[in-house]
């Protein structure tokens, strides 16, 4: 079902920053596929080894995500009377860690996020102190 | 599913985003299909209260 796809007209943008392999894409693309891993590790004191932390020691960056079932089956058909999507202003302050900010058409999109969260505190007694 | 579509005029105004982050997507046009999925993992071990010992190193 190759409907006629539309055409994405923006007067104005503006992107603060687009960082950790993020992606602002003017234009069409295929097919769009980004994985996100993170370890949030919040501590009570200011202490960073730099060398720590390996994915493969937890379940949650391994395991699969249950997706829907890839595809229904659609019948139907698009009648595109105006072929226009009109946006005057966007305003975005940050794109981070692999998202996309994508102004025209694409086929499949494939993005997966997977954070795993620690949290250090300090032993009860030392704050009593 | 019977899927008819009517395509019209779609005008936006002024569009005001914080922030896109983790694997997100902010799409001005059409797609197939699109699958996004997030899992984050807060399980009662993740709270560590103690020395700081550091993560497993980075082999």
């Amino acid at each position: 079902m190759m409907p006629m796809k539309r055409m994405a007209t923006v007067d104005r943008i503006k992107i603060d920053s687009v960082i950790l392999s993020s992606v602002f894409q003017i234009g069409d693309s295929q097919h769009i596929e980004g994985r996100s891993n993170a370890l949030a590790v919040q501590r009570e004191a200011e202490i960073f080894f730099g060398t720590e932390g390996e994915y493969s020691s937890y379940p949650i960056f391994s395991e699969p995500i249950a997706f829907q079932p890839e595809m229904e089956t659609i019948i139907g058909h698009t009648h595109t009377i105006h072929p226009f999507l009109k946006v005057r202003n966007i305003d975005i302050t940050g794109v981070s860690s692999s998202s996309i900010v994508h102004l025209g058409n694409t086929c499949n999109v494939l993005l997966e996020s997977r954070v795993k969260h620690i949290r250090h505190l300090l032993p009860r007694t030392k704050i009593q102190q | 599913m019977n899927f008819q579509v009517y395509n019209r005029d779609i005008c936006v105004g002024d569009i005001k985003i914080i922030g896109v982050s983790s694997s997100s997507l902010l799409l001005v046009g059409d797609a197939d299909t699109i699958n996004l999925a997030a899992t984050f993992d807060t399980p009662a071990e993740s709270l560590i209260v103690g020395p700081f010992v550091p993560l497993s190193p980075k082999i």
